[in-house]
């Protein structure tokens, strides 16, 4: 799947701004960012299912297929069958007047023509692969009846029903138990690799994106800022607001008191995200970043390819590239 | 469930003890004579007297309840003052035509208000919606009757395509289903604007939910989502206005058969109050309100085996 330039507007709230990216079969593609950075909008483009009021522009392209501004009935034979999506509440993601077997069923029948019992033979092997235990008595029950883990695994055994190409998910493990985030997040990796399913793993959370994860691109308002390889991006991030994020982790070397005696402190980035409609014309980031300079405000900073496959869209870098070009 | 159906079941019962009491005392406020009816005002004191033993009127009060409780128990509501003969035949005849007005009344009621209420849902802010709203408006505040008038002066008197009244017995059975369209559709009309109403707004409820979210993430069709996911889920609002629904259809079979001229229990219940008939009017209030408590009762039960989840608690 190839997204360029793609954009989502709600009249003058421009969620997602020229987004482009690249999704390989069988690569695992993480995506970071804030609440509110326009993460799940690119997630539900990937899906076709913007709300009527988004403006889509750009291009998407499946299998070399253009679907941006195609209607629903073209989208909807693509979902489940080439792109699936898991999403964030297992909770409240699943039908609760269904018995789970019957939810994870419904698609084998309505979409494959297959009989009640090939259908159900099928989704026998759909729980015992996403490792639902016992699946011949889960089939029977009732969404209240299991538990928040068990759950997200019945969704992700519906997703896999048509066996998608791709596999969108969003926050598949921001509801739950961390344990259970893990193995969840585990499950995934593995069907991607056993199934040759690319995989977007959509989250604000930097471990479960390392964890899972190739390639990743960072997101501030409806921008792409940075994007690269997962390891390469964590481990020597260039985008200011990337090396933000990774400074306001909290985690075990922030604990306790620093060189100074003092107490030490998360680092945070200062200020807050500003509402879609009054976000800075030119980088988004501008007027929150540290290293600000003049044209920030006004301009907006192109991708700049930093090697290693490792792009950034940062004035700062611009100008650090053109010196050293001119030296 | 056990112990619910068990606790809907006492509340059932009291709830129809609590009825018979109140209709019991109600009819026996009421001013007027039943012998005195019966045998006008030309009849002597004695004759009076001797019918009033006779009827079991000088009984005390609680001796006379138990014996119409017992009584009803049994099918038997006593002798209609008016018409002379057991008010449960007089009954038994005519609950077919209340009844079949009722159901298909009520039928007609949750199809249009399924079918305009989704749809309207699945419109919304569109063309469609507002169409179905404005109709289900004027619906809602057009009482039953006048359009009963209406319809008997389009369909009966101008285009002449259905009888304007009157009802041919149910020997024959296309005469009979043909004097039955006007009055069910009065009666669907005026109820199903109020549930399409109630339908959509609770339709469009479910579909801002996750799962009707899923259910398009997995590719289903719009038709298929909105029946198979959604409506299911806004059953319980849609079931509770149905129950309240059916009452007021089955009280409101007392206007409409009286406006049609249809024999049926509402139109004998009119026609006993004029004629102060007490134990037939006694019969029927009693009867109106067990229907009516009967169908909370099933409206209770039905929201268990809607929602699996209810299962378990109470």
């Amino acid at each position: 799947m190839q997204l360029d330039r793609v954009s989502v507007a709600f009249g003058a709230a421009v969620a997602l701004r020229e987004a482009c990216l690249q999704i390989e079969p069988g690569t695992r593609l993480g995506i970071v960012g804030e609440s509110g950075c326009g993460k799940s909008m690119l997630g539900l483009c990937l899906m076709g299912m913007i709300p009527d009021a988004g403006k889509v522009s750009g291009s998407i392209r499946l299998n070399g297929k253009e679907l941006a501004g195609a209607p629903e009935h073209v989208w909807r034979r693509h979902r489940a069958r080439d792109v699936a999506m898991i999403f964030q509440e297992p909770m409240a993601a699943l039908n609760p007047l269904k018995r789970i077997g019957d939810t994870v069923m419904e698609p084998l029948e309505v979409h494959e023509g297959l009989s009640r019992s090939a259908a159900r033979a099928r989704a026998l092997a759909l729980f015992d692969e996403v490792g639902i235990p016992d699946p011949d008595s889960r089939l029977r029950q009732y969404p209240h009846e299991i538990s928040g883990g068990q759950r997200q695994r019945v969704l992700i055994a519906l997703a896999l029903a048509c066996n998608p190409s791709l596999l969108v998910a969003d926050e598949p493990t921001t509801a739950l138990d961390a344990n259970v985030a893990l193995r969840i997040i585990d499950l995934l990796v593995r069907l991607s690799e056993t199934r040759n399913m690319a995989l977007v793993f959509i989250s604000h959370d930097l471990a479960a994106v390392a964890r899972a994860t190739q390639q990743i691109a960072v997101m501030y308002g409806g921008d792409i800022v940075e994007r690269g390889p997962t390891a390469q991006v964590l481990g020597a991030p260039r985008h200011p607001y990337t090396i933000g994020l990774l400074g306001a982790r909290p985690g075990l070397d922030n604990r306790g008191r620093g060189p100074d005696g003092r107490r030490k402190r998360l680092v945070t980035i200062p200020g807050t995200v500003p509402p879609l409609f009054e976000l800075p014309a030119g980088c988004r980031f501008s007027g929150r970043c540290t290293r600000e300079i003049a044209s920030c405000a006004l301009q907006r900073p192109q991708p700049l390819a930093l090697g290693a496959g490792q792009v950034a869209a940062c004035h700062l870098l611009g100008q650090a590239h053109a010196g050293a070009g001119a030296s | 469930m056990g112990y619910f159906l068990f606790r809907r079941t006492l509340g059932f019962v009291l709830t129809l003890i609590t009825v018979s009491v109140v209709v019991f005392a109600v009819m026996n406020v009421l001013p007027g004579d039943p012998a005195l009816t019966i045998l006008g005002i030309e009849a002597t004191d004695e004759a009076l007297d001797n019918l009033r033993r006779q009827l079991g009127l000088n009984d005390p009060v609680h001796v006379r309840y138990l014996n119409w409780v017992g009584g009803a128990l049994t099918g038997d509501f006593g002798t209609s003052h008016s018409f002379r003969v057991p008010v449960s035949e007089l009954i038994v005849e005519r609950l077919p035509l209340t009844v079949s007005l009722a159901v298909s009344g009520m039928v007609l009621t949750i199809i249009l208000a399924l079918t305009l209420g989704i749809g309207a849902a699945a419109n919304h802010g569109k063309p469609g919606d507002w169409g179905v709203m404005f109709i289900a408006q004027i619906g809602i505040a057009v009482p039953s009757f006048w359009l009963s008038i209406l319809l008997v002066l389009l369909f009966a008197v101008t285009l002449q395509w259905l009888p304007p009244g009157g009802f041919p017995g149910w020997s024959d059975p296309v005469g009979a289903l043909r004097s039955l369209v006007l009055p069910t559709a009065a009666l669907a009309l005026v109820q199903g604007a109020v549930l399409a109403r109630v339908t959509r707004s609770s339709a469009l409820e479910v579909m801002r939910l996750d799962y009707v979210r899923t259910a398009r993430a997995t590719g289903f069709s719009r038709q298929r989502v909105l029946w198979r996911h959604v409506l299911p889920n806004a059953m319980v609002p849609i079931v509770t206005i149905v129950g309240l629904q059916f009452a007021s259809l089955v009280t409101g079979t007392i206007v409409i058969e009286n406006v049609f001229y249809l024999p049926g229990l509402g139109r004998l219940i009119f026609q006993s109050i004029s004629n102060r008939d007490l134990p037939t009017v006694q019969a029927l209030v009693m009867l109106f309100a067990a229907i009516v408590v009967t169908v909370n009762f099933i409206v209770d039960v039905l929201y268990v085996l809607i929602d699996p989840r209810l299962k378990g608690r109470n």
